[in-house]
C-alpha cells in the first residue's frame, strides 16, 4: 500500500513539474513579450521596463522559472500587477467555494450513479433500462452554463425558492450557504453523474455475465442481491479510474459555474485574470489548478488500491 | 474495417444498422449541418440587421425564435452562430484526431520505454482542461478563435493517442504483423498501412465524440467571452447575451441552448451507434 502511494506520489510530483513547465513556457512564448502582453501594444517603454524591473522579467527564463516555484513552495507570490490583492492570500481565500463545489459535486453524482447505474444495467433488456441510459445522453450534451440558466429561470426567477447568484461561506451562515449552493452543485454535477451512471450501467452489465454472479445466484441469492452484493462493488472499482479523468472536467466546469452563479472562487478569478491580463496571477493560478487535480488523482489511485485487493496484492509482490 | 468485422459478427451488424440511437444521431446531426450549410446562402432576417423598435420581440410568426436585445432576428443569428462553432470544432476535431493517432501509433511502434515516456505525457495532457489552456492562451494571445482551437486541440491530441495506443499494441502482436517484418517492411509502413487501417474504427468512434466535445468548449468559451470575438457570433455568445436577460425573455436562452443540445447529443449518438457498428467490444469504452 506504502509502495503505491510513493509511486502515485512521485508520479504527481513529475506530472506537476511537467505542467508547470508548460504553463510557464506557454505564457513566455505564445503571445511574445510578455510585459507587452499585461501592459498592451500601446504601453511606453518606461513603463514596461518598469513592470520587468518589479516581476523580475528580464532575468533569464531559469532564473524567472527558479524564483517562481520557489514563490510556490514558500506560498509567497507576489503582488498582482493591478496591487489590488497579494496572489497567494487571495488564491487561499478562493479556495473554499471552488473545493466546496467540486468535492460536492463529486460526493453527489457517486451514489446517484450507482444506483441509477445499477438500475438500469438490471433492466438492461427493458426500456426502462434503455430509458435511463437515453437521459443520462442527453445529460451529457447539456452545456454547463445552459443548465445553470435554466435552473436560476426556474428556481430562483419563477419559484423564487433559491438565491440566483452568490456565496455565503458555510462557516457564517450554514443554512444560507447549503440553499446558496444547490444551484450551483446540481449544475456542476450533472455532467459527471450523466457519465458516472453510464459507466456503472455498462461496467455492471458485465458484471452480471461473470462467473460469480451465477455461483451467488446458484447459492439461492436473488439477481437482486447477487448485483447489489457483489456486482456492485466489482463495478464500483473501475469508476474511481473513470472518476480520475473527470476531476479535470470538474475544475473546468467549476470556471463555468462559478461566472454564473457569481462564486468567488477560483476559477471565477482565472476568467478575470486571463480577460485583465494578469499574467502572473494567471501563471501561479494554473498550476494551483493542476495541484488540485493532481491531487485528487493521486486520491483516486490511493482509494483505488484500498477498494481492488488484485491492485493492491500485485504491487505488493512486486 | 472489414479487417476486424469478418470475425463473425454478421448478425450483430444488422441489429446495429436498426440501432436507433444512430438513426437519431444521424437525424439530429443532419438537421444541424443542414441548418449551417444553408446559412451561407440564405437566412430568413439579416443576422447584423439592427433594429431596436423590434427588440425581444417573442417567438412570432414573422420571427420565428423572436428577436434578440438589439432587435435583430434570433433564428438568423443561431444560423450564422453555428458557422463558428462547428469550424471550431472541426478543426480542432482534425488536428486531434490526425496527431493524436500519429502519437499513438509512434508510442504503440517505438520500444516499450519511449512508448511509457509518451503515455504518461498524454495522461498529464489529458489532465489538463481545455478551458485552463484556453484561458493560459487567452492571457497572452487573446481572446478569440485561435486560442479557442489550440486549447481544444491540446486536449483531444493526447486523448486520441490514449485510446489508440492500446488496441495498436494489440494489432502489433497478431502474426500477420510478424509477417510483414519478415518481409522487411519498414516500421512506417506497418503503422499506417497494417495497424492503422485495423485501429480506423476506433478513430473514427472518437472523431465523432470529440466533435460533439469540441462543440461544447467552444460554446463554453464564447459564453465566458474567450471564444468568438465580435463581430463573429457564437452560439455560446448568443447565450452570454442572453444572461441579464433571461427573466424578461427566457425564449432568447432556452432556444439557442436547445441548439447546442440538439448538435452535442446527434453526435454523441452518432459516435455510440458507431461504435456499436464498427466494434462491438470498444463500444464500452472511449475516454471523452
Amino acid at each position: 500500500m506504502i509502495r503505491v502511494f510513493i509511486r502515485s506520489f512521485t508520479l504527481m510530483v513529475i506530472s506537476a513539474f511537467t505542467g508547470s513547465v508548460v504553463v510557464f513556457v506557454l505564457l513566455r512564448s505564445v503571445g511574445g513579450d510578455i510585459a507587452t502582453v499585461m501592459l498592451g501594444t500601446r504601453a511606453t517603454q518606461e513603463s514596461l521596463e518598469l513592470l520587468r524591473e518589479t516581476f523580475g522579467l528580464n532575468r533569464s527564463w531559469v532564473e524567472q522559472y527558479v524564483s517562481w516555484i520557489g514563490g510556490v513552495l514558500t506560498g509567497n507570490l507576489g503582488e498582482a500587477y493591478s496591487k489590488q490583492y497579494v496572489i497567494s492570500t487571495e488564491i487561499a481565500q478562493r479556495l473554499e467555494p471552488t473545493l466546496i463545489l467540486t468535492f460536492g459535486s463529486l460526493l453527489i453524482s457517486i451514489p446517484i450513479a450507482l444506483v441509477v447505474g445499477l438500475y438500469s444495467a438490471m433492466n438492461f433488456k427493458r426500456w426502462r433500462g434503455a430509458s435511463v441510459d437515453g437521459i443520462a445522453q442527453i445529460g451529457l450534451a447539456i452545456p454547463q452554463f445552459f443548465l445553470a440558466l435554466v435552473l436560476v429561470l426556474i428556481f430562483a426567477v419563477r419559484l423564487g425558492w433559491l438565491p440566483a447568484t452568490g456565496y455565503v461561506s458555510i462557516f457564517t451562515d450554514p443554512v444560507e450557504a447549503l440553499r446558496s449552493m444547490v444551484l450551483p452543485i446540481t449544475t456542476l454535477s450533472l455532467g459527471i453523474t450523466a457519465v458516472f451512471t453510464r459507466f456503472v450501467r455498462t461496467s455492471m452489465i458485465e458484471q452480471m455475465n461473470e462467473d460469480y454472479m451465477r455461483t451467488a445466484k446458484a447459492k439461492g441469492r436473488t439477481v437482486r442481491s447477487a448485483a447489489i452484493i457483489h456486482g456492485l462493488r466489482n463495478a464500483a472499482i473501475p469508476l474511481v479510474t473513470t472518476g480520475a479523468l473527470q476531476i479535470g472536467a470538474l475544475i473546468a466546469g467549476s470556471v463555468v459555474v462559478e461566472n454564473v452563479f457569481t462564486i468567488p472562487g477560483i476559477g471565477r478569478l482565472l476568467l478575470t485574470s486571463a480577460v485583465t491580463r494578469e499574467a502572473i496571477t494567471v501563471q501561479s493560478l494554473s498550476l494551483v489548478i493542476l495541484i488540485i487535480i493532481l491531487t485528487m488523482n493521486l486520491f483516486m489511485d490511493v482509494l483505488y488500491g484500498i477498494l481492488d485487493p488484485r491492485i493492491r496484492h500485485k504491487e505488493a509482490r512486486k | 474495417m472489414k479487417k476486424l468485422s469478418r470475425t463473425g459478427r454478421k448478425s450483430r451488424k444488422s441489429t446495429a444498422l436498426k440501432s436507433p440511437q444512430l438513426l437519431l444521431g444521424i437525424i439530429l446531426s443532419g438537421f444541424v449541418l443542414t441548418i449551417t450549410f444553408v446559412s451561407f446562402f440564405w437566412t430568413p432576417w439579416d443576422p447584423i440587421g439592427i433594429n431596436v423598435e423590434d427588440r425581444l420581440l417573442p417567438p412570432n410568426l414573422s420571427h420565428w425564435f423572436g428577436t434578440d436585445r438589439l432587435g435583430r432576428d434570433l433564428f438568423s443569428q443561431i444560423m450564422v452562430g453555428s458557422q463558428n462553432t462547428l469550424f471550431v470544432a472541426l478543426i480542432s476535431t482534425i488536428l486531434g484526431a490526425v496527431l493524436g493517432t500519429s502519437l499513438g501509433l509512434a508510442a504503440a511502434g517505438s520500444g516499450p520505454r519511449l512508448g511509457a515516456v509518451i503515455t504518461r505525457i498524454s495522461d498529464i495532457g489529458i489532465a489538463l482542461p481545455s478551458i485552463l489552456i484556453a484561458l493560459v492562451l487567452a492571457t497572452t494571445l487573446g481572446p478569440g478563435r485561435l486560442s479557442v482551437i489550440i486549447a481544444i486541440s491540446f486536449w483531444f491530441v493526447p486523448v486520441t493517442a490514449r485510446v489508440v495506443v492500446g488496441p495498436a499494441r494489440q494489432i502489433l502482436a497478431l502474426d500477420f504483423v510478424e509477417a510483414a517484418m519478415t518481409h522487411g517492411r519498414s516500421r512506417r509502413y506497418i503503422l499506417f498501412r497494417q495497424v492503422f487501417p485495423n485501429i480506423a474504427p476506433i478513430v473514427i468512434v472518437q472523431t465523432s465524440m470529440m466533435f460533439a466535445a469540441g462543440i461544447l468548449i467552444e460554446a463554453s468559451l464564447s459564453f465566458l467571452g474567450v471564444g468568438a470575438q465580435p463581430p463573429t457570433t457564437s452560439w455560446g455568445k448568443i447565450l452570454m447575451d442572453s444572461q441579464p436577460l433571461v427573466q424578461q425573455a427566457p425564449y432568447y436562452t432556452i432556444l439557442p441552448g436547445a441548439f447546442i443540445v440538439i448538435s452535442v447529443l446527434g453526435f454523441n449518438l452518432i459516435g455510440d451507434g458507431l461504435s456499436v457498428l464498427l466494434d462491438p467490444q470498444q463500444s464500452k469504452k472511449g475516454v471523452v
